[in-house]
């Protein structure tokens, strides 16, 4: 583990990574089957909310606003605006779920989400996402754990082979799904809070529905304490794993910093083992962790002499910076959009939270840029290789079917990335 | 204060059409029936094309980081483009107990030493506006300090819709840059270009013909645009608004303040830019550019006219639904048919009044004016036999349902459309689309599907 940086004094941000709160709890309220996100503030927080998510999933997105005036700000504490929102939401459709979250205005004024919510007679769920503190992904974490705390029904039993499964924001529909297929090979029966494997995984469904189009259902997340096991992925989601212990004391709880590369999956898989009893994984599992052996010599030459600058949310850079590092990838750079304890425990030998202009001032330093698209202009620039992942990416399609997670996907991810680094290599040698 | 725009006055723009039969209480947004973008979006709209000024949001994260590098806004400014940079103060929880003020003079202070730009715009958002950090006394004295133009820009999105932004985009435009300098030199043919961005280079696709008729765009806003020209823009001798109903406050104040006249002019489709540019000539009140500009215009539609010829083969007989707002509702159809397709139906949901009539008189006493396009479009294919519909992504199943083409009009778009050149691009996209077995293929039926 190198240096972490923490902060860089600057005054402001230039070529920001850093995405908001409100849009992470909009993204986790999205994996809720048939739910409508309504956010507490000024249009345009939803508007380029709205923009944001449907370039990068190429989907269309559900998503209110209780449209916060000059006016409004002075007059009214959202006592007004939330529930006549809620009104005009439920005239048109019937959601299962209204996932209300806040915004920086209204965070400012200080209105009472809480007794608001109080006094809605519809089934809603508040969290208070402020965007001028954390990030894209504390606001998923947030929403998460609202969802739990004022939906979750407490209980002391376990219904034996029930999983659940506590996805960190950086984890694409696809991975969640696949994640969700390694539990069930142990003989679980797996729900994902969120879910948005069955969501915004960019199906073809029979008509355009104007809430979320999966996900998990809402009398799932009632009866989650149920589980026998919860498993954790990314350090953004203990808090909601400990309101789920804290709604079932019995409940085992496994946690996991990431699901990347050969370690990191093994780690799961041993978990499993003991939780289910088994002796033997799923032949398929078995299989694929060969596989991944064997894409690790393949990588491990062109990977070995590339040094790579990754950008992201945190739990996204303890994952990528593992599964590089593992196959002699070395991470000379790890900028994160937001401070977080575990950037300590990220494998580079620099951590750094800051901007994309403080990856610029660096740019000898790497030779690859694994990040979103914002990252494009930047590798360009200075000739760098490239490898598009987080958020947002609006230049690729299939972001959704995307899988870097657990011994399949870590073999895609080596193969990928080290693909890239050649394709760079020979593209600058005969430049 | 004093320095701050009317809002109320903007949003009663007597030289707006439909301003007569609306009141200012329609104009606040409905909770939980709302969609659009926000004043500081309109803004950003306006403003971001300048490449060669830096753009410094305060305020919190969401405000530009998720809306940074979202526009292909092309310009040919030789320095760094700033338009696809984002700058913000990014403020925190103590900026938003102390005050964001002594951050965001640091921050200017910081992109003027390492971005060397031409100007500063400075907009507030709704946090900074809320908890009353001065913005014009901040930007007056980095103004003083670094000798360039620090423009506060009053646009927080809770103050209203995209198109409010625009319209005090255009306030600050006024307020603090035109008649701040004069132009080198002057022609009796000097215009601005009010409202033209330059999206993916639309601009581009007519300004030759300009300069060879010897027009000269004094200064745009904001296309390719350059602060030192629009600081001149009050010697113009035209202002020319390019599809932007947003900025007409703006040009009929510059009417009442440098007696410069305006009109306002479409470059989208043939019919129209034929018309732009002769409108143009004859604003100008000089016999000689009028023809010129016929002659002109006679050259560059025989040309067109020859290079559309394979594709008026291809399209003739087709049919087309059009399911779009706003001006596009007969702009579009406009362009269609001068590609030779006819428009069957168009949607007139959100146009106001003079849209209306606009696409009534485009689409002809047959043509469907749609009221409610989610409802209508799928009977009108079936009855109409249309080919082709052009709609949000919302409208792809309808699309693929009837298994005909679709083309999503809200798409970004990654090529011109605008001027002559620009229906050759529009034909070619079109083509692609009909002829793509694409949504053939995908409405097959499963082995498992009775």
């Amino acid at each position: 583990m190198g240096e972490v940086i923490r902060k860089t004094g600057k005054p402001l941000q230039v070529n920001p990574i850093r995405l908001s709160q409100p849009m992470g709890a909009t993204l986790a309220f999205l994996g809720v089957h048939g739910c409508m996100p309504l956010m507490h503030g000024g249009m345009g927080c939803t508007s380029f909310t709205k923009v944001f998510l449907t370039r990068h999933f190429s989907e269309p997105i559900a998503i209110q606003t209780t449209a916060v005036t000059d006016v409004s700000a002075v007059l009214d504490g959202g006592d007004t605006s939330i529930p006549e929102a809620v009104r005009n939401i439920t005239a048109k459709v019937t959601p299962s779920l209204i996932g209300l979250c806040s915004t920086g205005l209204t965070e400012t004024k200080g209105d009472d989400l809480g007794g608001i919510a109080g006094q809605v007679d519809f089934p809603l769920v508040y969290v208070h996402t402020t965007d001028y503190e954390g990030g894209l992904e504390s606001g998923w974490g947030k929403a998460v754990r609202a969802m739990i705390d004022q939906l979750t029904k407490p209980c002391d039993a376990v219904q034996k082979g029930k999983a659940i499964l506590l996805p960190h924001v950086g984890l694409q529909p696809i991975e969640v799904e696949r994640i969700k297929e390694f539990i069930a090979r142990f003989g679980y029966q797996v729900h994902a809070l969120p879910d948005l494997s069955t969501a915004l995984d960019g199906h073809l469904g029979e008509k355009q529905s104007a809430l979320s189009s999966g996900g998990i259902e809402v009398e799932q997340i009632r009866s989650l304490a149920e589980a026998a096991l919860v498993i954790s992925v990314g350090a953004s989601m203990l808090p909601s794993a400990a309101a789920l212990l804290n709604k079932n004391p019995a409940l085992c709880h496994r946690h996991f910093p990431h699901l990347q590369g050969l370690a990191a999956t093994d780690a799961l898989a041993a978990a499993l083992l003991a939780e289910s009893g088994r002796e033997l994984p799923h032949p398929a599992i078995v299989r694929w962790r060969r596989r991944l052996q064997d894409a690790m010599l393949d990588t491990h030459f062109a990977l070995g002499q590339t040094r790579f600058l990754v950008a992201g949310e945190p739990d996204f850079l303890a994952g990528a910076c593992q599964a590089l590092a593992e196959a002699g990838g070395r991470v000379t750079l790890a900028l994160a959009t937001v401070d977080a304890p575990g950037l300590d425990e990220v494998p580079a030998d620099r951590v750094l939270v800051g901007d994309l202009e403080d990856a610029e001032v660096r740019q000898e330093d790497y030779d690859l840029v694994i990040g979103n698209f914002h990252c494009e202009a930047l590798a360009h620039r200075h000739g760098k290789g490239l490898v598009l992942r987080g958020f947002p990416n609006w230049e690729e399609v299939g972001n959704q079917l995307k899988n870097d997670q657990l011994y399949e996907g870590g073999a895609y991810f080596l193969c990928e990335t080290a693909n890239a680094a050649e394709h760079h290599r020979r593209a600058t040698t005969h430049a | 204060m004093a320095q701050k725009p009317k809002i109320r006055e903007l949003l009663d723009e007597t030289a707006c059409a439909h301003s007569q039969t609306r009141k200012a209480a329609c104009n606040a947004p409905v909770p939980g029936a709302t969609t659009g973008g926000c004043a500081f979006e309109g803004a950003q709209i306006s403003l971001f094309p300048y490449a060669d000024a830096a753009h410094l949001v305060h305020g919190p994260a969401t405000c530009l980081g998720a809306s940074w590098e979202t526009r292909l806004t092309r310009t040919s400014w030789p320095g760094r483009d700033l338009t696809q940079m984002g700058f913000t103060t990014a403020i925190g929880t103590n900026d938003v107990v102390f005050g964001g003020e002594t951050k965001l003079r640091q921050a200017i202070d910081y992109l003027v030493k390492h971005y060397a730009p031409q100007a500063v715009f400075v907009y507030s958002t709704c946090v900074t506006a809320m908890i009353g950090d001065d913005l014009d006394l901040i930007c007056r004295q980095a103004e003083a300090a670094h000798g360039l133009p620090v423009v506060p820009v009053h646009a927080p999105g809770f103050v209203g819709s995209k198109n409010l932004g625009s319209r005090l985009a255009g306030e600050a435009v006024l307020m603090h840059l035109i008649g701040t300098l004069e132009p080198e030199n002057t022609t009796p043919f000097d215009i601005n270009l009010i409202g033209e961005y330059n999206v993916t280079g639309d601009m581009w696709q007519y300004s030759p013909l300009l300069e060879e008729l010897g027009i000269r765009i004094l200064s745009t806003l904001s296309g390719d645009g350059r602060v030192a020209r629009i600081r001149t823009a009050h010697r113009a001798r035209l202002n020319v608004l390019v599809c932007a109903k947003s900025l007409v406050s703006l040009t009929r104040k510059l009417e009442e303040r440098y007696g410069t006249p305006s009109i306002s002019v479409s470059f989208y489709g043939r019919r129209d830019t034929s018309a732009g540019l002769l409108a143009i000539a004859e604003a100008l009140g000089d016999a000689g550019l009028v023809d010129r500009t016929r002659q002109l215009i006679g050259r560059e539609e025989a040309r067109l006219e020859q290079r559309l010829a394979p594709y008026r083969q291809f399209f003739r007989g087709r049919k087309a639904v059009l399911n779009t707002g706003g001006n596009k509702s007969w702009s579009i159809a406009s362009a269609l048919q001068d590609l030779g397709i006819e428009v069957v139906a168009t949607s007139v949901r959100k146009a106001t009044e003079a849209d209306r009539e606009k696409a009534r008189q485009y689409l002809g006493e047959k043509g469907v004016l749609m009221t409610n396009p989610g409802q209508e479009q799928a009977r009108i294919i079936d009855e109409t036999g249309a080919d082709l519909l052009l709609a949000g992504g919302r409208s792809l199943y309808t699309a693929i349902k009837k298994r005909i083409a679709f083309a999503d009009v809200n798409q970004e778009k990654k090529q011109s459309y605008g001027g002559y050149a620009g229906l050759l691009n529009l034909a070619e996209d079109l083509k692609n689309a009909l002829e793509n077995p694409v949504f053939e293929n995908v409405a097959r039926r499963a082995p498992w599907e009775k």
